[in-house]
């Protein structure tokens, strides 16, 4: 009797730590969103490494210019890449690290670059 | 207040020693200075985005170089697909468009108790915060023969693009028909993680055409592809079958390049152009501030700041990575505008920003006209004080593909001219 309650125990001690191991890690602790008009700055010049300081790209790219498009226009193409309604090569993937709401205001600020 | 005062008198002296006095918006009315050194990807962007964040913060960038010359897109060098110049942005427009002094000289030191850079050169600069980006060195001794400057001319790195560039195509050039170019590579973590796969491709593109007989042979330290491994083991499988053979786990201990060979640990493998990338760290300037296994340097993620020193914030390459942060010119790009932004914050006595974004893209050219890209957003952790990747974001292309050509070359004008215009 008492061999298999030691053997019982053991087992269930077994399950827990393999089911321990198999958690999967606590999901990130993100800082919430900065909408300050820094917060959304320091946020927007992340995107000009390939669409141009404050959205203004290099004369002849083929990489689409963010300043001073409408905002709607820029939104809506935003929040359709990130719900893979737009075909892209990398914006839906991109797209998928930010809120929606940090996407209204990336649209926001662009809309108001002069081009 | 009276440090302060001797250290803006001590850098007006400075100023006055180099001849900046009577230039157009100099100090006198300046808030504050800011000594950037090295003007990589990293120093570069912080010294730019610092003036468009506040025009009143001076900004000194120390770099030795006229020009800065980028490492992506110089594996298509190599290919022969580009040339240097294909790769060369001057630095003048930093100071033409942005009113950043750059000092052309080679910092030596950096005095965090008195706040003063030391110049090869020049006087010491003193600054309010000094911003050091210095990218990488390699680790003295991992590969001993090295010690040698016979052998550093004979067997290349050129992992810091430049003269090393120009002097590896030379050696490929030179190589007859149906000789081996062996590229080893080191253990991660190592600047640009695709970058040594995708310079197989590029070598191997340019045996395919030219030199159909010869082989690339890599010798990874890595037990298997450390970047897009399936998009390059597919490509190298698909375009460059019988041209590349990839062996993991395959360290390099040492070189002789009197017999040509790569020393691993139980064999020599002989090449007729050997090109070994050895272990690297931090960019030696940043010794004093490394923090972690001899090799990096460990920063407060919201700010930039060294864990070892007040006043001095590192970037790019030669930080402590964050889990899954990519050491490679994007992010570096990207850290120098959180940094920038911290720093004007932290010069104007407000908070840093709680919650900065970085983002990476890196594209590799797995010949002249394919590409496969990586890309991923990350985000600050505030239990664990670090930036993580967003769960669901980021990935790879789905195949190599022509279009993502086209977007790699805009890639890299954008961002040069964001960095450096």
């Amino acid at each position: 009797m008492i061999a298999i309650a030691r053997y019982l125990a053991a087992a269930a001690a077994f399950a827990a730590g393999i089911a321990a191991a198999q958690q999967p890690p606590a999901p990130p602790a993100f800082a919430p969103s900065n909408l300050s008009s820094s917060g959304v700055r320091s946020l927007a010049a992340n995107c000009a490494a390939c669409h141009g300081t404050n959205g203004r790209p290099a004369p002849g790219s083929t990489l689409a210019g963010l300043a001073g498009k409408p905002r709607d226009e820029l939104l809506t193409a935003m929040t359709q890449f990130k719900d893979g309604k737009k075909p892209a090569t990398l914006m839906h993937q991109l797209t998928k690290g930010y809120s929606q709401e940090e996407l209204a205001a990336l649209a926001d600020y662009f809309s108001r670059q002069s081009r | 207040m009276k440090m302060q005062r001797r250290g803006f008198l001590k850098a007006g002296a400075a100023a006055a020693a180099m001849g900046l006095a009577g230039c157009a918006g100099m100090p006198g009315g300046a808030k504050a200075r800011v000594v950037v050194v090295g003007g990589g990807y990293g120093g570069a962007t912080a010294a730019k985005y610092i003036r468009l964040f506040d025009p009143s913060i001076e900004v000194v960038l120390v770099e030795p170089n006229e020009a800065f010359v980028s490492c992506p897109i110089s594996n298509l060098v190599l290919g022969g697909f580009k040339s240097m110049a294909d790769i060369t942005t001057p630095y003048k427009g930093l100071e033409a468009n942005h009113g950043i002094r750059i000092v052309r000289d080679m910092a030596t030191g950096i005095d965090a108790a008195k706040k003063q850079v030391r110049l090869a050169r020049g006087d010491a600069l003193s600054y309010d915060r000094v911003i050091v980006s210095p990218g990488i060195d390699f680790i003295a001794g991992a590969i001993p023969a090295l010690a040698s400057a016979d052998t550093q001319a004979r067997v290349l790195h050129a992992w810091k693009a430049g003269p090393q560039t120009v002097a590896l195509r030379r050696q490929l050039e030179e190589m007859p028909d149906g000789g081996v170019y062996v590229l080893s590579i080191p253990e991660a973590p190592y600047r640009c993680p695709p970058g040594p796969y995708e310079r197989a491709c590029q070598v191997a593109a340019y045996f395919k055409a030219k030199k159909p007989r010869s082989k690339v042979l890599i010798l990874d330290a890595n037990a298997d592809v450390t970047s897009k491994g399936p998009l390059f083991k597919k490509a190298w499988a698909d375009l460059y079958k019988g041209i590349v053979e990839y062996r993991g786990n395959s360290k390099a201990v040492d070189v002789d390049a009197r017999a040509g060979a790569v020393k691993l640990e139980l064999e020599d493998v002989k090449g007729n152009v050997l090109n070994v990338v050895p272990p690297m760290k931090a960019g030696a300037i940043a010794d004093p501030f490394i923090t972690a296994n001899k090799r990096w340097c460990g920063v407060d993620w919201l700010t930039f700041e060294s864990q070892a020193a007040k006043g001095v914030h590192i970037l790019g390459d030669s930080t402590l990575s964050a889990p899954l942060m990519p050491k490679s010119g994007h992010m570096a790009n990207a850290h120098g505008k959180a940094c920038a932004a911290a720093v004007v914050a932290l010069l104007n006595g407000e908070a840093p920003n709680p919650s900065p974004t970085l983002t990476n893209t890196c594209y590799s050219f797995v010949s002249d006209t394919e590409v496969v890209h990586v890309a991923s957003v990350h985000k600050y952790d505030t239990k664990d004080r670090t930036f993580k990747t967003v769960p669901g974001s980021g990935g790879v292309s789905a195949a190599r593909n022509e279009l993502e050509a086209g977007y790699a070359l805009n890639w890299a004008r954008n961002i040069w001219a964001d960095t450096l215009t």
